[in-house]
């Protein structure tokens, strides 16, 4: 006797097997509660049709399936009946062909009952850049199936394939595009997901531009492109991270996963039209013009659509750039499953007190936010703020000349 | 177009390559005043004489190693083993010395012969006279192996083993003598070696051979009308050489693919190719590669224990709906 | 050839003998050629063997000479011969050179076969040596089919199948002398009894006394039994033999009584023979036996010694062209299997 996936409501298509109440090999009596299933609606307690033996379980707990899949089997005692459940897990045959028959096509290798992908579902997922959890499976027992991602990718688009359209009351409807429903579903799942706080510091970069200026024609000579602050603040942010490497990390359920490299995340804009943050790796291993050649690289290459799926992936740390705009102050959200992301913004002239030989005296000096948004379940605000003072320090007192010979 | 039966395009492309060379002979049991056991070679006598059309004794070992002895000295003779499984009885002939002296003799030997034979079951013969042995020949390199499945394929493809100068072990399916089919008029030959597409489809990839072709013809039928499964069939028609691209777009198009092998299970025609396909289109496929064959036995003889063993539309059908998603 | 006084002087000699001869000096010569070349052919390949550098298997003829020298001299250059894996005898008789012998039992590019074939294959198409044959009794179906090609063509050509005294008692002998008898086809079949059949006495496996003479009967042919070791009676019986065929009277079975003198193969060193039959049979070795027929007629000595030194060279020439040749290139290797010289089975 076949137990199949009931249908719960008229609209319901599918339903997922919650819990098991007997195992295999265990006898069940009718009416018996045999397992429980749930919709997106309600969840349900089933009891067994007939008694017997339950004698093989198809379905698991926590898998989904159509309504009328066989979930399992009872063996009351009786002939199996000419037709089976459709779609069924065991390879059965169908009706007229006897035993002899069935041998025959009863195959080695059976159907998959968990989510695997096939190759050349895998194939087409790395090919446009998706991730499996973005599609919805619609083979046996949920499988992703090559129409499946297909389906996905067609509906989905690329940016071009999507056209605007104007409503009548003058409203445009611009269809996200499939970057932009990714960046989209991300963010509001990180926000979801870290308990964000936003903590900044003033940092006087007059230092770090003594040196951009001593330096500076002989680096674009040298380089092709100027020497901005950015590499200055991933060095610093690296150095930092030495004191303080819970920064340097992820969140596991329970526990804080702390990352021995840094492998830094630059966020590059791309003409307003998505953003992208490749990943220097170990940036913590690299002197300052090695990381200002790097950035100008995936930023240029970025830029280009050039970038490998490796460079795209990994990263322990972020750095998100604003400044060109000369914004005051941006409350980044964190880039998943970081714990924490930095933003620079402007760096403007202003009038500053310094204290000097003299005491206190106005001066002029280049002043920057540093804005870093932290993950409250990893760290508290203590340590934020202390690798934030670390980072100014930095910036303010390293003998930069030194370090760019 | 003419409408012919198998068995009368078999007759008819023989007198065709004699009526062109005169160095094509036919020999075999029975095959002259008698036209073959399958009556598969009716009017070749009259029309060619018993100098070119010999029957032989009962002598298996003598029929091909005469083939082969004046295939080795200028004719291009065609040789009947009546049931394909008399190639048991001289199979030495077959493997150990048409395949191979061409090869051995670092190409010497010329060897431009065709052994026919019926093949196949369905016609209760008995599990002797019953197998399908494409699959023997496949195994034996050196020797060229052809099924078609109908009229029109059994006439062009005989006339081109005939005109090819490699031995050729040439199957015809005794099951299918009587079908008919429509033939081209005029002179008609095909290519060894190619596959065809006999139906497109999107969603799985059927391949088949000789008497399997119908079956998955129909099955596809099947699957279109009442599951909306939409599947493609390929005739291999060839098994040496195998029109490999042919049978590696398919799969790339449909991501699935199913054999139906009348032989036995274990090492049918099917695995090779399955093999060929899991190493040089697995990133395509979008799920496991399922073969459909007869069990791995002897064929039963009562008729409907023969129609269960042998693969059946219903089978098919039934496994397509399991398997494919 | 000997100086005109001394021909003159054998003729006077042997007047009465030479009176009777059928078969001629130039015909003895070329016998006793045959038969010596194949001898040291055979036993420098016995020598290579011994040092390693002829491999596998091999199956030599010595002591069986005059057979296959009979029937090559008594045949024409487009006849077709078929033998067995023992076939270097038969096929040097035809002509083939001993470089391309050697070097194939070698394994060298210069071998008859490239080094594809081996010893038990030997073939020469363009010499008629339509092949060496290594599974007992196939051969004498495709020289059937030889013979029924000649026939069909209207040429006069005659196929000479050679094979041993075993192969009368397997199923490929009987289906193709029926079929060769029933279809009346220009084919000699010719087994060389050497009294075993590999390690056991043809006696002991056969059901009757002589293996082929006493079959032919069953197919209609008359039974022929011939000294094996005599070259003259062997060239007499395969003249007769050509002349039916050619005449279009059909096969014939001739049983030729011979001996080896070494074992089945190098790998046999024949004790399961008793002592005073080999010593018996030594004593009737083909080529002694047969120089001494050529003195007998009146040949000069020093005619025979100049062939003999000849031959020498020649063998020695030959086994220095096989030595200095290279091993086949591991291009060859996938090549060949079809009439195109590929081995492709896909697109």
């Amino acid at each position: 006797m076949d137990v199949v996936m009931p249908q719960l409501g008229e609209t319901v298509a599918e339903g997922t097997v919650m819990v098991w109440h007997k195992k295999v090999g265990e006898r069940v009596e009718a009416d018996e509660l045999l397992f429980e299933v749930g919709t997106d609606k309600v969840e349900t307690e089933i009891p067994s049709v007939v008694s017997g033996v339950l004698a093989e379980i198809f379905v698991a707990e926590g898998e989904t399936v159509d309504v009328g899949t066989c979930l399992a089997v009872i063996d009351d005692g009786k002939l199996k009946p000419e037709g089976s459940a459709p779609r069924a897990k065991k390879d059965k045959t169908a009706s007229a062909a006897p035993a002899v028959a069935v041998s025959a096509g009863r195959t080695e290798n059976s159907v998959p009952r968990d989510k695997s992908l096939s190759p050349v579902v895998r194939k087409l997922l790395s090919e446009h850049g998706i991730d499996a959890g973005e599609i919805r499976g619609g083979g046996d027992g949920g499988r992703i199936t090559r129409r499946d991602v297909m389906s996905y990718v067609e509906a989905s688009g690329g940016d071009v394939s999507q056209t605007d359209s104007a409503r009548d009351d003058g409203t445009q409807v611009i269809p996200f595009s499939r970057h932009r429903k990714l960046t989209a579903e991300h963010m509001v799942r990180s926000k979801a997901t870290s308990a964000h706080v936003l903590q900044a510091v003033e940092v006087d970069f007059h230092h770090v531009d003594e040196v951009r200026d001593a330096k500076q024609a002989g680096w674009r000579a040298k380089e092709g492109f100027v020497l901005t602050y950015l590499p200055f603040i991933a060095k610093a942010v690296c150095q930092a991270m030495n004191d303080f490497p819970h920064l340097n990390a992820h969140v596991d359920g329970d526990s804080l996963v702390v990352h021995e490299s840094v492998h830094l995340a630059i966020a590059v804009d791309l003409n307003f039209e998505g953003l992208v943050t490749p990943v220097i790796r170990d940036a913590n291993l690299k002197s300052i013009a090695e990381l200002a050649r790097c950035i100008h690289d995936v930023a240029a290459r970025a830029r280009d659509r050039k970038l490998v799926p490796d460079e795209l992936s990994g990263a322990t740390y972020t750095l998100s750039n604003s400044g060109s705009f000369g914004t005051l102050i941006t409350a980044p959200i964190i880039s998943q499953p970081q714990v924490a992301i930095l933003s620079i913004d402007g760096v403007t002239k202003r009038p500053v007190v310094v204290t000097g030989a003299k005491g206190d005296e106005i001066g002029i000096r280049p002043i920057g936010i540093l804005a870093q948004s932290f993950d409250h379940r990893a760290v508290d605000g203590a340590y934020s703020a202390a690798f934030l003072r670390k980072i100014k320090e930095i910036l303010e007192s390293q003998d930069w000349l030194a370090e760019l010979i | 177009m003419a409408e012919l039966t198998y068995r009368e395009a078999v007759a008819a492309a023989i007198a065709q390559e004699m009526a062109r060379d005169e160095r094509v002979v036919f020999l075999g049991e029975d095959i002259a005043g008698a036209g073959g056991v399958f009556k598969s070679t009716v009017g070749l006598l009259d029309k060619f004489g018993p100098e070119r059309v010999r029957n032989t004794p009962i002598s298996e070992q003598a029929i091909l190693g005469a083939a082969m002895g004046a295939a080795m000295t200028g004719l291009r003779p065609i040789a009947e083993i009546m049931f394909s499984d008399f190639f048991a009885v001289c199979w030495d002939i077959i493997a150990n010395e048409i395949a191979k002296v061409r090869y051995m003799t670092n190409g010497q030997v010329t060897m431009p012969l065709v052994v026919r034979t019926a093949n196949g079951g369905g016609s209760r013969f008995g599990a002797q006279h019953s197998q399908s042995v494409e699959n023997w020949a496949m195994a034996v390199p050196g020797l060229k192996v052809v099924a078609p499945s109908n009229s029109a394929d059994v006439f062009g493809l005989l006339a081109a083993a005939i005109r090819d100068p490699d031995p050729v072990i040439f199957f015809e399916h005794k099951s299918l003598y009587a079908t008919k089919g429509e033939v081209p008029d005029g002179e008609h030959v095909d290519t060894i070696g190619t596959a065809k597409i006999l139906r497109e489809g999107t969603d799985v990839t059927i391949l088949a051979l000789a008497a399997m072709v119908p079956k998955a013809l129909q099955a596809a039928e099947r699957l279109a009308s009442e599951d909306g499964v939409s599947a493609m069939v390929v005739d291999v028609r060839s098994l040496v050489p195998l029109d490999t691209q042919t049978i590696l777009a398919a799969v790339q198009k449909t991501g699935r693919l199913v054999t139906v092998e009348e032989n036995p299970r274990l090492c049918g025609w099917g695995a090779e190719i399955v093999s060929i396909v899991a190493d040089e289109c697995f990133h395509d496929l979008d799920g496991p590669i399922v073969r459909i064959t007869t069990p791995h036995i002897p064929l039963p003889s009562a008729d409907n224990l023969e129609d269960a063993t042998l693969p059946n539309v219903e089978r098919i059908v039934a496994t397509i709906r399991a398997r494919i998603d | 050839m000997a100086s005109p006084a001394k021909k003159k002087q054998a003729t006077a000699l042997k007047s009465g003998i030479r009176a009777n001869d059928d078969i001629g000096e130039d015909v003895r010569l070329a016998l006793f050629r045959s038969q010596f070349e194949i001898r040291q052919l055979e036993k420098r390949a016995y020598d290579m063997f011994l040092q390693n550098m002829v491999k596998g298997t091999s199956h030599l003829a010595i002591g069986q000479e005059a057979i296959a020298a009979g029937f090559a001299v008594a045949m024409h250059a487009d006849d077709y011969t078929f033998c067995t894996y023992r076939g270097h005898a038969h096929t040097l008789a035809r002509g083939v050179s001993m470089s391309g012998i050697l070097g194939e039992l070698m394994g060298r590019e210069c071998g008859l076969l490239g080094g594809k074939g081996g010893s038990m294959h030997l073939t020469s198409v363009e010499h008629g040596a339509m092949g060496s044959y290594a599974i007992i009794g196939s051969h004498l179906t495709i020289a059937v089919g030889a013979a029924w090609s000649a026939k069909y063509r209207g040429t006069d050509q005659v196929t000479v199948c050679f094979f041993g005294d075993g192969t009368t008692n397997i199923g490929a002998f009987h289906e193709a002398i029926n079929l060769a008898a029933v279809w009346k086809l220009p084919v000699v079949f010719v087994c060389e009894n050497n009294l075993y059949m590999e390690y056991t006495a043809i006696g002991d496996v056969t059901a009757v006394e002589h293996p082929a003479a006493d079959r032919a009967s069953a197919y209609g042919l008359e039974p022929i039994i011939v000294d094996g070791n005599d070259a003259d009676a062997v060239y007499r019986v395969a003249q007769t033999a050509f002349a039916r065929a050619r005449g279009g009277e059909g096969p014939s079975l001739i049983e030729a009584k011979t001996y080896r003198h070494g074992g089945h193969s190098r790998a046999d060193p024949g004790t399961y023979r008793p002592k005073e039959e080999v010593e018996a049979w030594l004593k009737r070795d083909p080529i002694p036996m047969y120089r001494q027929r050529l003195i007998d007629f009146g040949i000069a000595e020093e005619v025979i010694d100049t062939m003999q030194a000849d031959i020498d060279n020649a063998v020695d020439q030959a086994t220095d062209v096989a030595k200095a040749s290279s091993a086949p290139s591991l291009d060859v290797i996938e090549t060949d299997l079809w009439a195109d010289g590929s081995s492709s089975w896909r697109n």
